[in-house]
């Protein structure tokens, strides 16, 4: 049985969301939180691409994938300084520690 | 001409928000002066855009196609309500230099002033629907942002989150509305829908003729929404007369008399328009026969006016409408800035510390007087002829008892008016409080508008004349202003009115001898003073959702997890229904 480049796709489109999801329902640690985000967002991008592929509107997919990868950067870089800052005044990186907005 | 002229009218004064706010309020003197300029400014280009009527499409935003072109519309319905927006915009700001005096952040205050006029501009202009609706909310928010602008008084904040809360009802209408439209037809092009109805399935048409009805009701403060107007008096009061009473609460019976052409033969509706009208005229003129804050009183007539307005669509006199609506815009906005000037000038809006002003402020006494006699329907004046003109296309082509209703309401609107003027105005002194004649800038103000209360209704011919051309679907009677005029002289049903206006006069004047019926209908003014018991329905509904937001408070546990799990839930939710319903 052979798998088509398309059912591939959808596969490994499914599994990083999957994975993402999942990672971000169990994880604690802010910087897995970030990692977890950026798994998700790449489970979008290649969804983007492949409905864009499926269509036949490759253009506008391919300027929509452009557009979450920027979003997806600037999350990345946000996330990853707020987790440089609450570690500095909590002390903790655990999510569920912070419920909190003061300490 | 006209796209120039439309892009000015919206734009100037959107520029002279971005301009007042960039000022800053160190610079108080510039503040005053662009926001004058401006509103003047889109005055004048509203006044230009008048001869231009036409109900092509005069200005087109292209927007890519996604929610259909941004297009605006120059016809009869939406330069008047256009004119009014600007004019006695800028007269409101011109009248905020002497009330507004000395007051802290006063850069807020005129932005907002000058962002609603050109939000109310554009909700008239457009006619994309998604556009309307936006517009729609811009006021709304002005709306808000302007009752509470003295953010530091808890009445003031109240006043305007109910406001907000309530209009935001009416807008889930609109909005219901515009979505239902869009799926149907695909587009946002409202002259589209509005010259072929059928488009829509009958009980998708009734929906969405429903849902503005709504829409209509929760912005012009009809039944059953009424509540927020006289709580939106906590406003300045220049806020007051340009939002609370010319503009944005004209912005539900515009939404009526624009679509009355697609609604109309929709089962039940003209019938529910009327019902809407007559209850709310009625019981607005009760609650400000009781009512002892001066504003409050204005308010409440707002509320029993907008019916007159709302019931006239109902028996289908658009054009006695949109014609009560500019008179009622003129003679109200007269009656709060002069009422403005009295509240200025003496510290209190209450009229029972009042009394015996006329001597002092000989000037506002005039012009309130204009204002207050117009109101009650006295001939001559611009209130005598447009109600007159409702009255007879309700008693032409509405139900008897509507009828009756309104006539007796219009004696009520007389007893109360004049109530209101003399325990203001006339009379011996009640307190020590001591008053002056209004400012300069108050005068430039009152004076056209007082001069307007006498002239306006010789704008009915030309009026009638641009939405015969401009608006084909309404069906409106054509006619010179001189014959308007005589149409209403001659009709026998004139006199009936006026007869129970001067019955309304006659009650006040002889109130002692008959104080054995005032305490016979004792029973009724105390309900009225009580808002009908709409007041506590609110207070119900606020509590419940404070104690319904209690409870559900657990499922917010700050907790990221437990929110991802939420959102995948949701988003599964959606794919089975997705799955099963497709």
């Amino acid at each position: 049985m052979t798998l088509s480049l398309v059912s591939l796709t959808f596969i490994a489109v499914i599994g990083l969301l999957a994975i993402g999801l999942y990672a971000l329902l169990v994880v604690h640690n802010l910087i897995k939180v970030v990692v977890a985000l950026q798994i998700l967002a790449k489970g979008a991008i290649l969804g983007f691409i492949l409905a864009g592929r499926i269509n036949g509107q490759i253009g506008l997919a391919e300027s929509l994938a452009l557009t979450v990868i920027i979003v997806d950067t600037i999350v990345a870089v946000i996330g990853l300084s707020l987790a440089v800052q609450i570690r500095h005044h909590m002390g903790t990186l655990d999510v569920s520690a912070l419920t909190r907005l003061r300490r | 001409m006209a796209n120039v002229l439309i892009l000015l009218i919206l734009g100037l004064p959107w520029l002279g928000a971005l301009l007042v706010w960039w000022v800053g309020d160190q610079r108080s003197k510039a503040q005053i002066v662009l926001a004058i300029l401006f509103s003047v400014l889109a005055g004048v280009a509203s006044l230009v855009l008048i001869p231009f009527a036409s109900n092509s499409v005069a200005l087109n935003i292209p927007l890519g196609g996604a929610f259909g072109d941004f297009t605006f519309v120059a016809d009869g319905l939406g330069i008047y309500l256009a004119a009014i927006a600007t004019i006695i915009g800028s007269l409101a700001v011109i009248f905020s230099v002497d009330y507004m005096r000395g007051e802290a952040q006063l850069g807020r205050y005129y932005a907002l002033v000058l962002f609603f006029i050109g939000g109310m501009a554009g909700l008239v202009l457009t006619s994309n629907l998604l556009l309307m609706f936006v517009f729609w909310e811009i006021t709304a928010l002005c709306s808000y942002a302007l009752i509470s602008f003295h953010s530091d008084d808890p009445k003031a904040v109240y006043g305007g989150i109910k406001a907000l809360i309530v209009t935001q009802f009416g807008g889930i209408g609109l909005l219901a509305g515009a979505l239902l439209i869009y799926a149907y037809s695909g587009s946002y092009d409202l002259q589209a829908f509005i010259a072929n109805p059928q488009i829509l399935p009958p009980g998708v048409l009734a929906v969405t003729a429903f849902g503005f009805l709504v829409a209509a009701a929760a912005k012009s403060a009809q039944f059953p929404f009424q509540t927020w107007l006289p709580d939106a008096m906590e406003a300045p009061t220049p806020i007051s007369a340009l939002i609370h009473a010319a503009t944005m609460v004209n912005a539900g019976v515009y939404l009526l008399a624009r679509f009355y052409p697609a609604f109309e033969r929709v089962p039940g509706w003209r019938e529910a328009v009327v019902v809407v009208g007559v209850v709310t005229a009625l019981m607005a003129a009760l609650m400000a026969l009781v009512s002892n804050d001066l504003k409050r009183v204005l308010a409440y007539s707002t509320v029993s006016q907008l019916g007159y307005m709302v019931y006239a669509i109902g028996t289908g006199g658009v054009f006695a409408s949109q014609f009560h609506l500019m008179s009622h815009s003129v003679f109200k906005a007269l009656l709060f800035l002069a009422a403005g000037a009295v509240i200025h000038s003496i510290g209190t809006r209450d009229i029972r510390q009042m009394g015996g002003l006329g001597a002092q402020m000989p000037l506002v006494r005039t012009v309130f007087a204009i204002g207050a006699l117009s109101l009650a329907g006295i001939p001559i004046l611009n209130g005598f002829w447009s109600k007159e003109l409702i009255l007879e296309s309700g008693s032409a082509h509405g139900p008897l008892w509507a009828w009756v209703m309104m006539v007796i309401c219009a004696g009520l609107t007389a007893l109360y008016t004049f109530r209101c003027f003399w325990l203001v105005f006339a009379g011996e002194p009640r307190s020590h409080l001591h008053g002056h004649d209004a400012g300069t800038a108050m005068k430039v103000a009152l004076i056209p508008l007082a001069v307007g209360a006498f002239l306006t209704e010789l704008l009915a011919g030309p009026f009638a004349y641009i939405l015969e051309h401009t608006v084909p679907l309404m069906e409106i009677e054509v006619g010179t202003t001189l014959s308007i005029l005589e149409e209403v002289v001659t009709t026998p049903l004139t006199l009936v009115a006026l007869a129970v206006v001067a019955l309304g006069l006659a009650v006040w004047w002889w109130r002692e001898k008959l104080s054995g019926l005032s305490e016979a209908l004792a029973g009724i003014g105390r309900v009225a003073a009580d808002s009908f018991g709409f007041e506590a329905i609110n207070r119900g509904i606020v509590n419940s959702t404070n104690w319904l937001s209690e409870k559900l408070r657990r499922t917010q546990t700050g907790l990221l997890n437990w929110n991802i799990f939420g959102i995948t839930a949701g988003f599964l939710l959606v794919l089975i229904i997705l799955v099963i319903g497709g």
